[in-house]
């Protein structure tokens, strides 16, 4: 009787604790806090002008700029460790982007090479390498010593600093400064020594013990930009899109941002923690120059603080531009300084500039740019065509239907729970029939099972990261005791992306792709829910070293599966929830486990607005909110909101009801049906967008700053945002909304796009709101492509005509773009595809072909027309117009904006013009 | 066949009718389809469009269109009046005629999509796919599958015509009882407090009587009696505690409370006590012996019968004597991964381990080694505790009690099956003792008057033979009172139930419905409760809540608490079937359930007409021109 008592009592007081658990949430004391992190708390206890090294034998080799970094007091060191000099490079590529190198000298026999990020920067980037030929050397006003310069890009120059040592941009004439790194002297570099006898280097934290068999070796530095108003950027936080200073005078946040790739149970929606993702990548933008970035790839715990006006005052330090210039401090944990300036000036040219060294992003599929459906689980094979049923019984489009870890037979990825999916083959092509794809759950957690094949094989091979004793590391996920591949390795990532083939994934077919989820990677009973740091890599590189980048070579791993599957005929579509710099060239991301809860909603903005600055176009946020279960208005509100996330997916946690779009009435049903349709309509745009992102890095959405770089009312706007440069969204973030206050930059005017009511532009408009829509308008001078009829899937719309809608500026003029390819093929890659620009002026429209000479084998055509041109702002009307070439007239009339909500005003609009595409023509309108 | 010619089919009698072409000349329309101007409409619809008129209307109002715009591919008309053959109109409706099956409205983005909707393939006639005609061979599949349904509908409505009446008559007789039952009740009710007193008279002079004669040795006796008293309390109060113990953990001795509190109940069958009290014991010691992860699993069985959620719960953390949540430092690696696993799933860790596992199906396993003497014991433990009537009802109850388990285990094996619940044993146990045996009454009274007029009160001593039948005739009739009490209270409450509007749902009234899923076994008793059993796992989904959806739908709402989640809830859709039979229990959202519930109470007439009329009308469509093309 008595053990059975005490089990009684035990069992209620851990049934209160674990309430307590679900009322709680984020649990803060799991991670560390800056404090608690030896490295960040040695960095920021630093004080300015501590750093006392000095630039010596500036030299030129290989084209690059070296040097030796010395601390001024070589010669007369008390230090009782010899102090090596670090060796420094500079090197210069072409279009404003200038690499800083800082790493122990090997040649002086370091106990271990420091670990550089190796597949992040694309080949591409050195055939940009500028050889320099020649070094001025010229003595600043004020120095003492000299200063070494070249010249980096049209009106740049990059300096280096011989004492004390620092490097910078300028602009040439001016000699203004653009961005500077240790312009304050809290440059530090902790090199690595061997264990002295008696040292006691291990780092604990909870119950966590860290080996630290290499000792410390952080480095951390200050970097300056100049005229700048805000600074963005360093994903992944749930945070604003113009970062908050961390330290300082009366900041609000004491913490800096910590990047550090983690598993964050039910993350706050206003917080600089780390949260799944990591891109070292800060962008500055300043009314009156411009904008500048600044690019550290390194993969280690990351801690960045943007510092408050005012920090600095007790330095004694004095730089320039005072005022507009904006501080930060970069701590990482380990690595080496490979660190990129970016010159702008405007906000598109860094992130091209950033994505010259990164990669463009990848070319999705079409279908992957449509509504995703997902639940953590649709069951069974019943669940999934009754849930597919339902979206055609109710009119509602989707492309994509996802299953989540249950579908799997124990959480063995690349197998199915065959009691609840016996025919997965048949199963897809149910779905495939009607132009549908389905999407599987893969993590990276592998079962320890010996009856488990990919187990088997992994352990086999030695395929999995070691922890620090050696021996296959095991931790804890949702398949139980679980290992790791190590993806570092390119012979185990092409190992894992050979998983993928049709042989291997049984039960796969063409129309199946891929999920990555628990990537960063996320270990339940690991230091911080992560892999110890002591854990060892391909190469004996220390876990603490890449860290961040494991999800991203999950990722990559993963998509080269999808890829090599395919014959390389075949797009991945793989998202990934861990990140980090070039993962744009993998896939798309999401942003992790959020809640119903509005403010999350409304930090999805500027979660998925920072992804886009930072390279990553393909992102959105979990519609609905993935925990808790969201009032029938926020739910409306987010399918309107996230029908303009480039990544459109709801998504709920398997404890929540059930929120399919038909459960909440006939009035909500229509609702999101509206806000789906919006989404399908536009697909042409956003395709048009994500081809754009593809050739240019430029994002999908965007702040409005990046389309209105000098207007200063715009630049910690987050609550509006562009899709591309022709419309602007402002989400609905509160209940019952009654007003919202909308500001419209620019000159030219802006057409409600569902009313065509237009607004002046320059100016805050207080607007009624309905529960119909979110304010969305398209900008005066644009041509927006649309597809109005509705399918059961994007891939039905393919042959469907287009619309075209015509936004008339001030001097009756528009222009826009149209993109169209096969959808899935790299084909395109190759020159096959459809590229044109429309142009509206003096009453012509022309059709400009902007793909290059259908010189090669590879070409795309296409039998669609234009249905319909949709003329708004135009101060006379015309009567009809001529299609110029074949001579043909065609009426115009006055019909609906968009014909789902026929009944509103009318428009002008030309009636089945009939034009192709693929052709040149010209219209002109009588 | 050509496929083509699927399109002609849906055209031909117009087209015979309209031109009388030869099939020549309708293969070259179908080529350019739209030629043909009134595709997509039905022909009830098609004089709105046949009008003299130039111009036609919008149907919603907002416009006017020409003939030459009907089916252009081009959306004049925001409701879509002008393109019912075309995708063009967003709101625009397709008709098939699918000849030989039922027509049908499509949404007309499915107008040439690539996927044959309409059977008769009109939908696609862009010549992108071919969709052959299969209207003639699903026509056949679906009229037979009407039939089918229409000789349910038949057989079920006479079924439920008989359920009505037979629920009118019981109803009629339960009405009967219960005035009949209050009536004696009145009388028993005096009768009893006649004897009262006489017994409390007889019991004064008897203590008179004692305190005279044994006034010498009361001293003694007195003090013996206190100490045999003391020594039974003692006994009771151990037994006592070692019950409430149980009480939080494990519900099988809510029957023995009952006996406690039960003034009629037998007392000395107190084994019943014992019995309990040993196997939980059994399987405490079961729990202590087993390794660490079985030892959980079994833990949540012993635990599970009473069902709170919360004791289930429980069972999440591995037993380690740790400090607790906030705290895990006392856990070890794997607990402490489950443990933080658990945060997302919800799940109790130890569950989650077996899920893990379940997939080589170590579960069933576990199923094996459940002990299988507890499994009877547990089967007593949900009936008595669900059914409160039953605690009223002392032995008479726990023969029924067996006979009930017996019909489960025989049952056990189908999917699904019903059975009478306990309270039918209600209706029996009355059936017997009061209603089949109209004079117990007047006998009674008889007794009673007798007794009252012989007993002489003032003779002394107390002759003992008349003071023991005046005992035993209280005993008696308040044993009686209290049966037929219990039995108003509960007819009472049966008959303000919500039977249907023609009673149709009154058989349901203390009946269980079956049905076995993979490893689960659901119950569903309505008017009373639902639940979901697992080898000795029960947890309720929901007391009986009402119906909705015009008696469609059946809600019992309620149940145990979800962590992290709802109270659980099941809503069972009803529809017309021979038998009653529960089927397709389904937990779309977590916690939620749902399930089918065939019975002919919902065979209605009016469906049944409508049926026939569908059945009529595709009799009707049945194409003649079969066999021509």
């Amino acid at each position: 009787m008595k053990p059975q008592m005490r089990n009684l009592n035990l069992f209620l007081f851990l049934l209160l604790s674990l309430h307590f658990i679900s009322v709680l949430s984020w649990k803060r004391e799991e991670f560390r806090n800056c404090n608690q992190t030896p490295f960040c708390k040695r960095a920021r206890a630093r004080k300015p002008g501590s750093c006392s090294l000095l630039a010596r034998h500036v030299i030129i080799s290989d084209g690059d700029v070296t040097a030796k970094l010395l601390p001024k007091n070589h010669e007369t060191s008390e230090d009782h460790h010899e102090i090596n000099p670090l060796l420094l490079t500079l090197s210069l590529y072409q279009d404003g982007v200038l690499r800083l190198k800082i790493d122990e000298d090997p040649s002086l026999g370091p106990p271990k090479k420091r670990f550089e990020v190796p597949d992040v920067i694309v080949p591409e980037f050195s055939n940009n390498k500028l050889w320099l030929q020649r070094i001025s050397t010229e003595t600043i006003d004020g120095d003492t010593g000299p200063s070494s310069i070249v010249h980096l890009a049209d009106g740049y120059e990059a300096v280096l600093r011989h004492d004390p040592f620092e490097v910078y941009v300028r602009e040439k004439g001016s000699g203004n400064r653009v961005i500077s790194l240790n312009s304050h002297g809290l440059f530090d570099f902790e090199p690595l020594t061997a264990k002295g006898e008696g040292e006691e280097w291990e780092e604990s934290f909870r119950e966590n013990t860290d080996t630290r068999p290499y000792g410390p070796q952080s480095i951390s530095f200050d970097v300056s930009f100049y005229a700048a108003d805000f600074v963005y950027g360093i994903p992944e936080h749930a945070t604003s899109l113009a970062l908050k200073p961390t330290r300082g005078p009366g900041v609000e946040y004491s913490e800096p941002y910590r990047l550090f790739n983690l598993d964050v149970f039910e993350y706050i929606h206003d917080s600089p923690f780390g949260i799944y993702g990591s891109i070292p990548f800060m962008i500055s933008h300043g009314k009156s120059r411009g904008t500048s970035g600044f690019f550290w790839l390194n993969a280690a715990e990351m801690q960045i603080d943007v510092m408050g006006a005012g920090w600095d005052a007790d330095s004694g330090i004095s730089l320039p531009s005072e005022k507009t210039r904006i501080d930060t401090f970069w701590m990482s944990e380990a690595g080496i300084v490979d660190a990129f300036f970016f010159v702008g000036p405007g906000p598109k040219d860094v992130v091209r500039q950033y994505m010259s060294v990164t990669g463009m992003p990848a070319m999705p599929q079409l279908f992957a740019t449509a509504y995703h459906q997902c639940r953590w689980n649709y069951r069974d094979e019943e669940d999934v065509e009754d849930v597919d049923s339902k979206f055609d019984e109710h009119n509602i489009p989707y492309d994509v239907l996802w299953l989540d870890i249950e579908h799997t037979d124990g959480k063995r990825y690349f197998t199915w729970d065959r009691m609840l999916f016996p025919h997965p083959e048949e199963m897809q092509r149910k779905l495939a029939a009607k132009g549908r794809h389905m999407v599987t759950i893969v993590d990276p957690h592998i079962k320890r099972d010996d009856s488990y094949n990919v187990h088997k094989e992994a352990t086999k091979k030695g395929y999995y990261v070691k922890d620090a004793s050696g021996n296959d590391f095991d931790g804890w996920c949702w398949s139980g005791s679980s290992s790791y591949p190590d993806m570092l390795n390119p012979e185990i990532r092409s190992w894992w992306a050979d998983r993928f083939s049709f042989e291997h994934y049984v039960g796969s077919t063409p129309s199946l792709y891929i999920w990555n989820d628990m990537n960063e990677p996320s270990v339940f009973n690991g230091p911080e829910l992560t892999m110890p740091r002591d854990a060892l890599h391909y190469g004996d590189v220390e876990h603490r070293e890449l860290h961040n980048a494991y999800g991203y070579y999950f990722h990559m791993a993963t998509a080269n599966g999808l890829v090599k599957r395919g014959e390389g005929k075949d797009r991945p579509f793989v998202l990934s929830r861990a990140l980090f710099a070039g993962s744009q060239r993998h896939g798309a991301v999401w942003t992790g486990d959020n809640s119903a809860e509005w403010d999350h909603l409304r930090v999805s903005v500027p979660m998925v607005l920072t992804l886009g600055l930072t390279g990553l176009p393909f992102s959105g946020a979990d519609v609905g909110g993935f925990f808790g279960n969201p009032e029938p208005e926020l739910l409306v509100r987010w399918y309107q909101l996230g029908a303009y996330y480039p990544f459109f997916r709801a998504h709920a946690h398997h404890d929540t009801k059930r929120r399919e779009p038909w459960l909440f009435g006939e009035r909500n049903t229509e609702l999101i049906r509206d806000a789906i349709h919006v989404r399908y309509t536009l697909i042409p745009y956003f395709y048009t967008l994500f081809r754009e992102a593809n050739t240019s890095g430029v994002p999908v959405v965007r702040p409005l700053w990046m389309e209105f770089p000098s207007e200063e009312a715009t630049f910690s706007n987050d609550e509006a945002f562009m899709v591309g440069n022709s419309i602007l969204v402002q989400g609905i973030y509160t209940e019952r909304a009654k007003v919202a206050s909308v500001y419209l930059p620019g000159r030219q005017s802006w057409y409600d796009l569902r009313t065509g009511t237009s607004y002046r532009g320059g100016m805050t408009h207080k607007l009624t709101v309905s529960e119909d829509t979110i304010p969305a308008f398209q900008r005066a001078g644009t041509i927006i492509p649309r597809k109005d009829r509705f399918r059961r899937s994007s891939t039905q719309m393919v042959n469907d005509p287009f619309t075209l809608v015509i936004a008339l500026n001030s001097s009756q003029a528009a222009e826009g773009e149209l993109y169209v390819d096969d959808g899935k093929s790299f084909e395109f890659e190759h020159g096959a595809y459809i590229h044109r620009r429309f142009v509206l002026s003096d009453g012509k429209l022309t059709s400009v072909n902007l793909a290059p000479a259908s010189s090669g084998k590879s070409r795309f055509s296409s039998e669609t027309v234009i249905e319909r041109i949709i003329l708004l702002g135009h101060t006379h009307s015309p009567k009809s117009a001529l299609i110029e070439v074949t001579n043909q007239k065609v009426d115009i009339g006055l019909g609906p904006l968009w014909l789902q909500w026929g009944r509103g005003s009318a428009v002008v609009t030309v009636r089945k013009p009939g034009i192709r595409i693929a052709d040149d023509w010209t219209i002109k309108f009588l | 066949m050509k496929p083509s010619f699927s399109v002609l089919r849906s055209l031909v009698p117009y087209l015979c009718l309209l031109f009388m072409v030869s099939p020549i000349v309708i293969r070259s329309v179908s080529a350019a389809p739209l030629e043909y101007p009134f595709l997509g409409i039905a022909p009830e619809d098609e004089k709105y469009y046949k009008t003299s008129a130039d111009l036609i209307n919008c149907k919603d109002g907002s416009k006017k269109f020409t003939k030459s715009q009907l089916n252009d591919d081009f959306c004049d008309c925001p409701d879509g009046t002008d393109e019912p053959g075309t995708s063009a109109c967003p709101a625009g409706k397709f008709y098939c005629r699918n000849a030989g099956h039922f027509s049908l409205f499509l949404f007309s983005s499915r107008v040439n999509d690539g996927i044959c909707d309409c059977c008769d393939g009109s939908d696609e006639y862009d010549g992108k796919v071919k969709c052959p005609n299969t209207c003639w061979e699903a026509g056949k599949l679906a009229r037979d599958k009407l039939k089918k349904k229409i000789a349910t509908y038949q057989e079920g409505a006479a079924l439920r015509e008989h359920e009505i009446e037979q629920a009118k008559l019981a109803l009629t007789k339960d009405e009967a009882e219960l005035t009949k039952l209050k009536d004696e009740e009145k009388i028993l009710k005096g009768l009893v407090q006649q004897l009262k007193e006489r017994k409390e008279e007889i019991e004064k002079a008897e203590e008179k009587e004692r305190l005279q004669k044994e006034k010498e040795e009361k001293e003694r006796k007195e003090a013996e009696e206190k100490l045999n008293k003391k020594e039974n309390k003692a006994e009771q109060e151990v037994d006592q505690e070692i019950r409430e113990d149980e009480d939080k953990t494990d519900s099988e001795e809510k029957p023995t409370e009952s006996l406690h509190y039960n003034g009629v109940g037998p007392l000395e069958d107190s084994s019943l006590v014992q019995d309990v009290v040993e196997d939980t014991d059994e399987l405490a010691a079961e729990v202590e012996n087993g390794d660490s992860s079985e030892n959980e699993g079994s833990m949540v069985n012993g635990v599970e019968q009473s069902a709170a959620e919360a004791k289930k719960e429980s069972a999440v953390i591995p037993d380690s004597g740790s400090k607790g949540i906030e705290n895990t430092e006392g856990l070890s690696k794997e607990e402490l991964g489950r443990l933080v696993a658990s945060r997302w799933t919800g799940e109790n860790t130890a569950k989650q381990a077996e899920q893990v596992d379940a997939a080589k199906g170590d579960d069933h396993e576990e199923h094996e080694e459940m002990p299988r003497g507890t499994h009877d014991e547990e089967d007593d433990g949900y009936a008595s505790e669900t059914d409160n009537d039953n605690q009223k009802y002392d032995e008479d109850n726990d023969d029924m009690e067996d006979e009930v388990d017996e019909d489960f285990r025989e049952d056990h094996d189908d999917s699904s099956s019903s059975y009478k619940s306990d309270s039918d044993t209600e209706l029996d146990l009355s059936d017997t003792t009061t209603l089949s045996n109209p004079s117990w009454l007047e006998k009674i009274q008889n007794t009673v008057h007798n007794i009252l007029r012989a007993v002489n009160l003032f003779q002394t001593p107390v002759n003992q033979s008349e003071a023991a039948q005046v005992r035993k005739e209280f005993d008696e009739s308040s044993a009686k009172l209290s049966k037929i009490q219990s039995r108003i209270s509960s007819l009472s409450q049966k008959l303000k139930h919500d039977f249907g509007p023609e009673k149709e749902f009154y058989s349901f009234y203390g009946r269980c419905f079956e049905s076995k899923q993979n490893k689960y076994v659901y119950k569903v008793c309505p008017y009373k409760q639902a639940s979901q059993e697992e080898g000795h796992t029960i947890t309720r989904l929901g007391q009986w809540d009402k119906f909705e959806d015009s008696y469609r739908l059946m809600v019992f709402s309620n149940g145990d608490k979800c962590w992290n989640g709802p109270d659980r809830s099941l809503k069972i859709k009803l529809r017309c079937g021979l038998k009653n039979e529960v089927a397709d229990i389904d937990e779309p959202s977590r916690c939620e359930y749902m399930a089918l519930l065939s019975t002919p109470a919902l065979c209605l007439d009016e469906k049944l007409k409508e049926l026939q009329h569908k059945l009529d009308l595709m009799n009707k469509e049945q194409p003649q021109r079969h066999d021509e093309l």
